[in-house]
């Protein structure tokens, strides 16, 4: 941080203090810490309690240094640099200091470190071996404590490892403002617990594995499956949601076994990774990976060769143009897909004259837009409005720079509309356009947007006090998209234009028998799609569908050809975040045997078809054009979502949206089997007493159209408006859009049988 | 000719040599009906030990195949289970391969093994005809059950040794001075792991005491 200054900007230097380390003198701004100020001259300083995310706590102080004039031996990380400060950070002296800490911190330490997670990359073992005395003096048995506490689904803490360098509990209480985790006891006996009793459960748990400067918290997912020397390391970019954060995959025998955060990545992560990002990797290595191409015969489902896979799809596309010319095709996916292969869908689609294309398969209308801003426009607005479902649950990592803007740096935080923002720091939750003006006052400031895409009844008129902002005002807008690359698909031709349809009416033409051919591409509109009756009617109607996935899907069912793709660890490319950036990703294990990329399928279909796509060389410079450009206002198909009161005691259903929800990539990985979200109901406590339901209880919910879904659990939370039920979306076992498009739906207390 | 006369002498003190040796004790044996001692500290086949209640010493701790100058050896560590603990501690090795094809037989393995687990034997028959036998997993490195020695450290009741720097400990619970009977070689391995006792200090009463 100190380092970015420029020295020679006439008004920083007025702010820089002159200061000398280990006899080299450095510059840096007023305020600096002496551990920051000595990274400048690439002298490390041992910390186990400082983080230059987290800040000081003057816990361990392991980062004892000798500073002239001061009698005793100093602690680095929280001392403030001064003019004239001489700073000796090795001497005698110093590594004493140092040794004398260490013996301290090995008193009780097991030293299991062969069977420790962290042995090979702990900061305790590589300190110990600089400075440590190499033998103990301890005479006594060491304290003994728990060595497994199950501290929640992911998380496993050993306490006897543990040296209260909290950490855990600052990342907590900090970053993701949930103070759930505190120290307990005192002294010997401190133990790292959650603040409740209950289980550590956050959708940011991984990071106080990588933060634990020792092998007391580790993942339940990677313990004991390997050492840190035999990982073959690469770093790529996230693709289970459109933040795209930097991150580092381990991979070891062609299994990915975890991914990592990158310190480094300030502009997109912060060096935080959300726990679907972490955790989510077990689904490359399932058993149930589609190998081979699927073609159904008579009801049942028949390996084929891919050479005939692809002969038959390209003929189909023939017949098709052939018979009822380019309106009786279609293609439906993208944002799964990586920059290149969305490209190219759209361009060997279009290039046959194909304008039924869509990225689009759940609620969203649009999501590649004008505005570029990013995570650190975001964090330095003054005021931030979210409107719709809520960031932390579509974008998780860009939620924690909602909480660092408000809690740090004093932004303000209002949602608008169904939902609140839920982020842990205080905000103004309104539903009417007085509120909302009033809650945005006459001087915003910069002001920040967040909308998850999803026009909904009532919206222009709620969000009409944007309009009576300051002239002057600077609005980022970011809209959250639904997939991951959503926002390149989008940019890059997967979009219906001119007279082309969209997924929705796509699925009505199908169902009319307008439509002979059908590729969906890497998505699952049966699980996504808002009205799943259309979706499995248009499928069924379909005379050839064809499905890449990995898995055997909830869509995939319905198709007459599958075919087996690889995963976005098994191929390299591009993403679009949703700040519209073109990120890398980098494959780092090979797919299985006889599985193929979408973007080779589309070039071999493409040779079938005669089709001339662009050279692999020229398509990076094609992507990054076309996601630069901003699109031209355009009449888009869109959905909105009805917010009218339902009929006659009935509930209004709002979509809830979780992390941990979705029928692909999450509900083939059987390791985190445990984090799959519970579908519930939230009500508001008036609707909560109408119906006599109390938090967690089971309720079954049925639908207007007939259909029920059951077993979901109550939740009674005031932000949700009376006269309606907030349920969670893109649950498989029990699936929103069963209830169909704007369903009216009664809870049924489930009775409690004996 | 007087010079071709000075030959023949030459000839008779080269040829003494000769036959000098057929009257010795002939040094080949007729292997393998007839087998050799080996050297005491001989590094061959690798065995992997057991304590005496039959669990398993491995932990699963990798330090042998980052130890191991070929990379020969592959281990896979997983979690014990209270069910079916394999291990004392939290980890065992859910999979130990060796490739004695690329093994050298330097013995690292053996020093780097923070509990004794790994050992090379002195057997050295291991000719076949498939390259994958050489590869020796668990199934063949792992002695029988009956054949574990020393007590295992003691083990609290949530599954961990009580003292952990026992676990590390683990070299005095063989009698080394008796050998041990571990394997069903023992009897060469009495005879033969005497070396062992090179590295061993003397304690006051004249037995082995802890390895250093």
């Amino acid at each position: 941080m100190s380092a970015a200054v420029p020295q020679t900007d006439p008004a920083s230097h007025a702010e820089l203090v002159t200061l000398s380390i280990d006899g080299v003198e450095v510059r840096v701004p007023k305020g600096t810490l002496l551990v920051e100020a000595a990274k400048t001259i690439h002298t490390d300083i041992p910390v186990y309690c400082y983080h230059e995310k987290l800040g000081p706590a003057g816990l361990c102080r392991i980062c004892l240094v000798e500073i002239d004039g001061m009698p005793k031996l100093q602690i680095a990380c929280n001392t403030v640099v001064a003019d004239g400060m001489k700073v000796h950070t090795r001497n005698p002296r110093v590594d004493d200091g140092r040794r004398a800490i260490l013996e301290f911190f090995l008193l009780n330490h097991p030293l299991d470190c062969p069977i420790c997670d962290k042995g090979g990359e702990c900061d305790l073992q590589d300190y110990a071996m600089a400075w440590g005395s190499g033998s103990s003096r301890m005479i006594d048995p060491k304290t003994s404590k728990p060595k497994a506490v199950d501290l929640g689904p992911t998380i496993v803490l050993d306490e006897e490892r543990c040296i209260v360098c909290q950490r855990c509990v600052r990342f907590d209480q900090i970053i993701t403002r949930e103070e759930s985790l505190r120290t307990e006891d005192r002294a010997v006996q401190t133990i790292i617990a959650t603040a409740t009793g209950k289980p550590y459960v956050s959708d940011f748990t991984g990071n106080v594995t990588e933060l634990c400067p020792v092998g007391a918290l580790t993942s339940k997912t990677y313990r004991f499956r390997s050492r840190p020397w035999d990982n073959h390391r690469t770093t790529t970019s996230c693709t289970q949601c459109s933040v795209g954060c930097r991150m580092h995959v381990d991979e070891r025998g062609n299994t990915v076994l975890r991914t990592m955060s990158v310190p480094e990545d300030d502009a997109l992560s912060d060096s935080w990774l959300c726990d679907r990002g972490r955790y989510n990797v077990g689904f490359v290595n399932d058993e149930r990976r589609l190998t081979m191409p699927l073609l159904k015969q008579d009801g049942a489902w028949v390996q084929i060769d891919w050479a005939d896979a692809l002969d038959l799809w390209a003929e189909k596309i023939k017949a098709a143009l052939a018979a009822g010319g380019p309106e009786r095709i279609g293609a439906i996916g993208g944002g799964r897909l990586l920059n290149e292969e969305a490209l190219l869908a759209a361009h060997l689609h279009r290039a046959l004259g194909v304008e039924n294309l869509d990225h689009r398969i759940g609620t969203q209308t649009l999501v590649h837009h004008g505005s570029f801003a990013n995570h650190v426009d975001l964090e330095n607005a003054n005021t931030i409005i979210t409107l719709g479902r809520p960031p932390s649950q579509l974008a998780p990592v860009l939620d924690l720079r909602i909480r660092k803007a408000v809690s740090r740096n004093g932004a303000r935080l209002i949602s608008a509309g169904d939902y609140a923002a839920d982020s842990f720091v205080p905000e103004t939750h309104v539903t009417t356009p007085a509120g909302l003006k009033d809650a945005i006052g006459a001087n915003p400031g910069r002001v920040a947007m967040i909308w998850d895409g999803v026009f909904f009844e009532g919206g222009p008129e709620l969000t009409a006090a944007m309009h009576d902002l300051p002239a002057a005002t600077r609005v980022d807008r970011y809209v959250l998209p639904e997939t991951p690359n959503g926002r390149g698909a989008e940019a890059l031709g997967m979009i219906p234009r001119g007279a082309g349809l969209g997924t929705g009416a796509m699925f009505a033409a199908a169902r009319d028998g307008k439509l002979d051919v059908l590729s969906i591409l890497g998505a699952n509109p049966v699980l996504r799609y808002p009205d799943r009756a259309l979706a499995e009617d248009g499928l069924r109607a379909t005379p050839f569908v064809v499905v890449t996935d990995l898995f055997l899907t909830e869509t995939a069912e319905f198709a007459n050809l599958v075919l087996p793709v690889c995963s976005a660890f098994e191929k390299s490319g591009t993403t679009t975040d949703l700040a519209g950036d073109v990120l890398p990703v980098v494959g780092s294990v090979r797919p299985p045997d006889g599985v193929l990329a979408d973007g080779d399928l589309l070039v071999e279909l493409a040779e079938r078809l005669g089709v001339t796509l662009p050279m692999p060389d020229e398509l990076e410079a094609k992507v990054r054009e076309l996601v630069k450009t901003p699109p031209a206002d355009g009449a888009v198909p869109a959905y909105v979502r009805a917010t009218a009161a339902a009929p006659g005691g009935a509930l209004r259903v709002i979509a809830d949206a979780a992390i941990f929800t979705g029928g692909g990539t999450l509900a083939f990985d059987t390791a985190i089997r445990e984090l799959h979200a519970r579908p519930h109901a939230r009500i508001n406590p008036a609707t909560a007493r109408a119906l006599a339901l109390a938090d967690g209880d089971p309720v079954n919910v049925a639908g207007d159209n007939g259909t029920t879904l059951y077993d979901l659990v109550v939740r009674v939370d005031e932000r949700v408006a009376e006269g309606a039920v907030a349920l969670l979306d893109g649950v498989v076992r029990a699936p929103l859009n069963a209830l169909g498009r704007a369903p009216a739906v009664r809870l049924e207390k489930v009775p409690v049988t004996a | 000719m007087r010079k071709n006369l000075f030959n023949v002498g030459a000839l008779v003190r080269g040829m003494s040599t000769t036959f000098s040796y057929m009257f010795k004790k002939k040094p080949t044996v007729e292997y393998p009906s007839v087998k050799k001692q080996h050297a005491p500290r001989f590094h061959g086949l690798h065995e992997l030990r057991r304590y005496a209640d039959g669990k398993e010493r491995c932990i699963g701790c990798e330090l042998c195949a980052i130890a191991c100058p070929a990379n020969a050896i592959t281990v896979i560590g997983a979690e014990n289970s209270p069910e079916d603990r394999r291990s004392p501690g939290e980890r065992f090795a859910a999979r130990y391969e060796i490739d004695e094809l690329r093994c050298i037989f330097c013995g690292l393995c053996e020093e780097a093994c923070p509990t004794d687990a790994i050992v090379l034997t002195p057997r050295f028959e291991m000719a076949d005809y498939r390259r994958g036998a050489f590869v020796y997993a668990k199934d063949r490195l792992l002695v029988p059950p009956e054949a574990g020695v020393g007590t295992p450290p003691d083990e609290r009741p949530n599954g961990i040794p009580a003292d952990l720097g026992g676990v590390f400990r683990a070299k005095d619970t063989v009698d080394i001075a008796e050998g041990y009977d571990a394997t069903h070689r023992g009897h060469i391995l009495k005879t033969q792991r005497r070396g062992l006792t090179l590295r061993q200090a003397k304690g006051d009463d004249g037995r082995p005491g802890e390895i250093e």
